[in-house]
């Protein structure tokens, strides 16, 4: 247990307003840079990318573009290359080199709706096996693209014909811990969490939250599959242990009440994959900590293994905003800094102290 | 706990519609109450303010839901965001601080990533999903071809149907998604802990490597051992680090994979001989594998650069234990203590000849990760060189199996080139070994590159000597360049010598095992085998590389010829062990069928590992072990009359201890380890000058001999050389910064050197000092004489040590713990006599126990109590103020408490106007 002075503290590092309504931001890796990506209010899509100098946002570059871009990911790309792949309003998928961003690198009409949500593995480093990319839409399909192969995707995960199509909000990659494993986890807006097992081309796993599943992520991507936290339209954010499969009951989790609405995001620490930052639609975050329990699998009434969930801790909270806060991406160089951007129209350099000694 | 706060929640809803009476919002109905659930719900309606708002009754009820339950989430407070204002300012000053030198680093790195050039990564990518059909995806023909063109959208019942075809392929499938299994990832054999870094960049091997070390950190503290291993194997094959290979090491200590934890010390160690987790870790290691004396040595070694450290003091009881346990069945361990104390080198010799005997096992399992490639062979015959001279002492964790063996390894070439690279290993210890046979010593010497090799012309035997240094530091690429342009060179040179070529072959096979291109390996092994067949060497390299290409069968074949030639290897037992239970898992149990033929090993080629190389070099090898014979003789001796000296030394009888060195040095006047023995014991007699010439000669014998450097210093100062002893002193550091007794030394003799220069600058004592300076090493007779001041100088200076004022708790702590170790009351009392009264319980608190306490009583009650009463009586009013001091008195034994109770008897005896009968008696109430 951490003494009140040894608690993590988030402090503010800098704040910055912006013109235009931003919907996500990443760090790129291997700097002090970030690109945010949003939407103009005359209806046009941005991408901005700032560099921190000296306590201070610098704009590097403004990148205009035709359509509103609401996600991007740097997860299949190399640490070299550092392209960014993004989903925009329209259902296009792009790849952009940001060093000579007027032409895409790669672009494809992924969805017939707008790109919710999209993830990246196989690249910098993290996850064996080919880079991917997957995304999720409104149309209700998840698709896997590799940026080596033009116009169709690798894979294809959506509902049979006749079924209602449910608008899917989230998707991660994981358990991509040798070349041929990899899953990919979605959530969509009636609750469900679906679990692709790429290798095998099933469904590994489904179940309902009951609320729509806002933000999906595994604590690593490129180990065995160990925990999922999704988090949910109410408030509550579920982790999933992942190491122990029961036939019938699936994976054991813990479910926390943290907010008094919507989680819009949940992102580990790439350096810790025990703690996680959770961010509510009051534009509040919270830093958790997951305990493991004594022993994470144990034997059911018939004699089968079934998984053990843990506790979550709660390290620190701290209310940033009246704005939901949409996106947050922890520095994959730096422990402990993190940029995240709310509704209120700007963007915020965050500090988060004493992570290595929780 | 969740289902307590779940309740709890469930509750309020309900509470909310029907009331809380008024009077539960009291204070004492609220510091009666234990129900959190219903606290919550008060401290609710008392925030709601529907009832008033009372500031401090709500502060009291959180304290008390705090108190009942810290995790509460009735306390959890929407808290407004911190900024740099809110921390400290030096923190944050930090923290920016970081940060900006953060941004800078990451700008400059940025500079150099563009500046690479894109490498092409193609080949190393696996390909495209589904457009490459793999293994598993063959029999999903129809489906999976359809997708290649147009991937077809699939249902998520079809994925089912999907998935229920392929089963059937996949034989080694886990997941079943229609049985009633739990499913339960065990990836750890899955993991591939070899990774393709060659087209990485300086900065992405170190992100990588990292990333993979916190993989495995995270693995390792939810207990998954093996996959922590895997992952901390991963970070090691991207960039080597002391960290990953520590963090390794204590895994497999986790998974009792002793041998080869012991591997991953060793390297630690290498890298950073200083390493304290990595002794303490050897020293488990130890511990479990028997070698206690080792693991003692460890746990020292780790004590000297921690002296607090309470893990190794912990394992150091529970050693000393075991040991005591042990030593009267094997009284050869008994005697390695002694020779500890004196002969460190001597000592690290044997530790790695035993530590390569016990663990070559092990390290060739690891695959190859030391020169392991080289097998059991050439290390016994390693050992037997060590063991040649000690005679006898060895006996411990190695077997007697080396000492009778040892000739017989020592004169193939073959061994003559390991023998280079243990030579190498071991560095200026090595030297001394003078009457080894010619050759070796030659290539004993550091940098001889020129060393003959065989029947190679000089430039071959260069290149090949280049090739065995770069390969011994770790440079595999490079030296199989060396070997290569040696093996090219010799087919043009046309020498007749197929024993080099094949020797060249196993070498360059050792580089590439390590370099992981195990079929390059085979190939080379090969050739080596047609040119000599039955070679060990590349057949054990052959059958480690062909194991980790998992061609088991070949390995079989490999190993078990191997254990034709030579059955004590073990670890071709153990790889044959392992092996076979691979290939019954694989065949089933019609296994031996499918094995190819295993060759047999001729009688010649058996005795040709037994006994001598044959007919041509026979006689020269016989001549040479006839010398052998005649020095080893010699050398029992001087064994002999040396470990008599230890022996003395041992019980303090330094002048005996003297003769037997001296008798040792007339049959070896180049062995600079007696030179030092003889110089501590000339030392310890406070015979400075003679020790300082002993010292004298080692030096010349061993430049860099940091030990003769420190008892030349002792002897300086002894003489009151202080200058002379500062320099020597500084010379010690300079080889090993670790001497924490140097540095001590070094701190000291500095003060004296001031002091004594002061008094050289204040012109009545100058002529004190200046005499004795000037007998130091030329009259034998004035020494004599002087004997008797310089020992009398001595023990002043003895004293001298304890009465320097301590400024701060560490300096105080090192006095207390000198004049303990001579059990010394007189400088306690000194020391005590200095400190003032006030600051004792800040100075003492660190180092308080049971046995201190003690000896601080005494040192009062002995010393300080007739002469200054007051002082006691201060001191023992500030004592007990120490922290822990009220837990140490509840542990203190019954003797000490006797003396205690003493000591205030004592002290209410004397009358004295500092204090009154009443004040020790209410003192002595909080004592006893």
């Amino acid at each position: 247990m951490s003494t009140p002075l040894e608690k993590p503290q988030i402090i503010v590092h800098i704040q910055k307003s912006l013109n235009y309504t931003v919907f996500d931001s990443k760090w790129i890796p291997c700097s002090a840079k970030f690109v945010t990506m949003g939407n103009f209010p005359r209806g046009t899509g941005v991408m901005q990318i700032y560099e921190i100098n000296q306590g201070e946002l610098q704009l590097v570059k403004e990148i205009e573009k035709p359509k509103p871009i609401k996600c991007g990911t740097f997860g299949a790309t190399s640490l070299q290359q550092r392209h960014l792949a993004t989903g925009d309003f329209d259902g296009n998928l792009h790849i952009w080199n940001l060093e000579v961003p007027d032409v895409p690198v790669y672009t494809v009409k992924a969805h017939k709706e707008i790109v919710n949500s999209i993830d990246g593995v196989g690249g910098l480093g993290i996850g064996d096996g080919a880079p991917e990319i997957v995304t999720g839409s409104r149309d209700g399909t998840v698709k896997v693209w590799d940026p080596r192969q033009k116009d169709t995707p690798v894979a294809n995960m959506e509902p049979v014909e006749g079924e209602t199509k449910r608008d899917c909000w989230t998707v991660a990659f994981g358990n991509a811990f040798n070349d041929q494993d990899r899953c990919v986890c979605a959530g969509y807006d009636n609750g469900d969490i679906k679990l692709f097992d790429l290798r095998n081309m099933s469904l590994r796993w489904e179940t309902n939250i009951k609320n729509g599943v806002c933000c999906v992520e595994f604590d690593r991507k490129d180990i065995n599959m160990n925990k999922l936290v999704a988090t949910s339209l109410e408030g509550k954010f579920h982790v999933f242990d992942l190491r122990t499969q029961h036939p019938t009951k699936g994976f054991a989790s813990v479910s926390e009440k943290a907010h008094k609405s919507t989680v819009w995001q949940v992102r580990h620490l790439p350096q810790n994959r025990d703690i996680f930052m959770t961010a509510g639609g009051a534009g509040n975050l919270h830093l958790w900590k997951y305990e493991y329990p004594a022993q994470r699998s144990k034997k059911d009434s018939e004699e089968v293994d079934m998984g053990v969930a843990g506790t979550v801790n709660l390290l620190q909270n701290v209310t940033l905003s009246t704005q939901p806060i949409a996106s947050l991406d922890w520095s994959p160089d730096k422990q402990g800094l993190c940029v995240c951007t709310a509704f209120d129209q700007s963007v915020r350099v965050l500090i988060v102290t004493k992570l290595n000694r929780v | 706990m969740s289902a307590e706060i779940v309740n709890g929640l469930l509750n309020t809803e309900v509470i909310n519609s029907s009331k809380i009476p008024v009077e539960h919002l009291d204070y004492d109905y609220i510091q009666k109450c234990t129900d959190v659930g219903y606290l919550e719900k008060i401290l609710k309606v008392l925030r709601s303010g529907e009832e008033g708002i009372y500031p401090h009754l709500i502060d009291f009820c959180e304290k008390h839901v705090e108190k009942l339950n810290p995790r509460s989430r009735a306390l959890r407070k929407d808290k407004p965001v911190a900024s740099a204002a809110s921390l400290p300012k030096d923190e944050w000053s930090q923290i920016s601080e970081e940060l900006e030198s953060w941004e800078t680093e990451m700008r400059a790195g940025e500079v150099q990533l563009k500046q690479l050039p894109l490498f092409g990564d193609e080949e190393n990518v696996p390909p495209i999903r589904g457009s490459n059909c793999s293994v598993q995806s063959t029999s999903a023909s129809g489906v999976k071809k359809n997708k290649n063109k147009a991937p077809c959208p699939r249902g998520y019942k079809d994925w089912d149907k999907f998935d229920v075809e392929k089963e059937c392929a996949k034989v080694d499938e886990v997941v079943t998604n229609d049985s009633a299994r739990t499913v339960i990832s065990h990836s750890h054999p899955k993991i591939k802990t070899n990774l393709h870094t060659s087209v990485l960049t300086e900065q992405e091997k170190v992100v990588l490597a990292n990333r993979e070390k916190d993989k495995g950190n995270e693995a390792f503290k939810t207990g998954d051992y093996e996959e922590a291993l895997a992952y901390y194997s991963r970070s090691l094959s991207i960039l080597p680090t002391v960290a990953a290979y520590n963090n390794r090491a204590q895994a497999e200590i986790k998974l009792q994979n002793w041998h080869k934890a012991l591997s991953d010390c060793q390297k630690v160690l290498e890298l950073e001989p200083a390493n304290a987790k990595g002794l303490l870790r050897r020293a488990t290691v130890q511990k479990h594998l028997g070698n206690l004396q080792l693991a003692v040595d460890d746990v020292n070694a780790v004590l000297h650069i921690e002296p607090h450290n309470e893990i190794a003091k912990k394992l150091l009881n529970e050693l000393s234990k075991k040991m005591a346990e042990r030593v009267p069945e094997k009284p050869a361990k008994r005697q390695k203590m002694l020779i500890e104390e004196i002969e460190e080198e001597e000592e690290e010799k044997e530790h790695e000849a035993r530590d390569g005997a016990v663990d070559s096992s092990s390290r060739q399992r690891a695959g190859g990760e030391s020169c392991a490639a080289a097998a059991t062979g050439e290390e016994r015959g390693d050992m037997g060189n060590a063991q040649k001279k000690p005679h006898g002492r060895g006996d411990g964790g190695g077997g007697g199996r080396g000492g009778c063996s040892a000739d017989k390894y020592t004169v193939t070439p073959p061994k003559g080139e390991e023998g280079a690279r243990k030579g190498l290993a071991n560095g200026n210890s090595a030297a001394h070994q003078a009457e080894k046979a010619d050759r070796e010593r030659a290539e004993q010497s550091k940098v001889n590159l020129d060393a003959p090799a065989g029947n190679l012309p000089p430039r071959l035997a260069r290149l090949k000597n280049e090739g065995n240094h770069l390969f011994k530091n770790g440079q595999f690429g490079d030296a199989i360049g060396k070997y290569s342009q040696a093996i090219d060179g010799y087919t043009e040179a046309g020498v007749d010598s197929p024993e080099d070529l094949c020797i060249l072959y196993s070498n360059r096979a050792a580089c590439y095992l390590k370099d992981g291109n195990s079929s390059d390996c085979i190939t080379d092994c090969t050739k080596s085998l047609e040119l000599q067949p039955f070679s060990l060497k590349p057949l054990l390299r052959r059958a480690m590389a062909y194991e980790s290409l998992e061609r088991y069968r070949n390995a079989y074949v490999d190993y078990k010829t191997v254990l034709q030639i030579d059955i004590g290897i073990q670890a071709a037992h153990d790889s044959v062990n392992r092996i076979t239970r691979m290939l019954i898992e694989q065949d089933g149990p019609e296994w031996r069928e499918k094995l190819p033929e295993i060759p047999m090993v001729p009688l010649s080629a058996q005795q040709h590992r037994r006994e001598e190389p044959p007919s041509a070099e026979e006689a020269q090898a016989r001549a040479e072990r006839a010398t052998q014979e005649a020095a080893r003789k010699a050398e029992a001796r001087f064994t002999l009359f040396k470990s008599d000296g230890n022996e003395f030394v041992k019980k303090g009888r330094y002048e005996e201890a003297v003769g037997k060195y001296s008798e040792c040095l007339k049959l070896k006047p180049n062995e600079c380890a007696i030179y030092t023995n003889r110089a501590l014991c000339f030392v310890k007699l406070d015979r400075f000058a003679e020790a300082k010439q002993d010292c004298d000669a080692a030096l010349a014998l061993e430049p860099e001999n940091k030990k003769a450097f420190y008892r030349r210093a002792l002897a300086n100062k002894g003489l009151k050389d202080y200058l002379a002893c500062s320099t020597d002193l500084q010379e010690v550091l300079r080889l090993d910064s670790s001497v924490a007794e140097a540095e001590r030394e070094l701190q000291e003799v500095t003060e004296l050197l001031r002091q004594s220069l002061a008094a050289a600058a204040s012109p009545g004592k100058a002529r004190r000092s200046v005499p004795i300076t000037e007998v130091d090493d030329t009259e034998e007779a004035a020494t004599k004489k002087q004997d008797t001041t310089t020992e009398q100088n001595h023990v002043d200076q003895a004293k001298s040590i304890a009465i320097t004022q301590p400024a701060n708790a560490y300096e105080f702590g090192q006095a207390l713990s000198v004049a303990r170790s001579h059990d010394d009351t007189a400088a306690c009392a000194e020391l005590l006599r200095l400190v003032a009264p006030e600051t004792l319980p800040s100075y003492v608190s660190t180092y308080l126990d049971g046995h201190t306490l003690a000896f601080i009583m005494q040192a009062l009650d002995d010393h300080l109590l007739d002469k200054e009463p007051g002082l006691v009586y201060q001191h023992l009013n500030h004592l007990h103020t120490a922290e822990r001091f009220s837990m140490l008195l509840m542990l203190l034994d019954k003797d000490k408490r006797r003396q205690m109770t003493q000591l205030f008897e004592h002290l209410s005896a004397v009358e004295s106007e500092d204090f009154s009968q009443n004040d020790v008696q209410n003192l002595a109430n909080k004592y006893i």
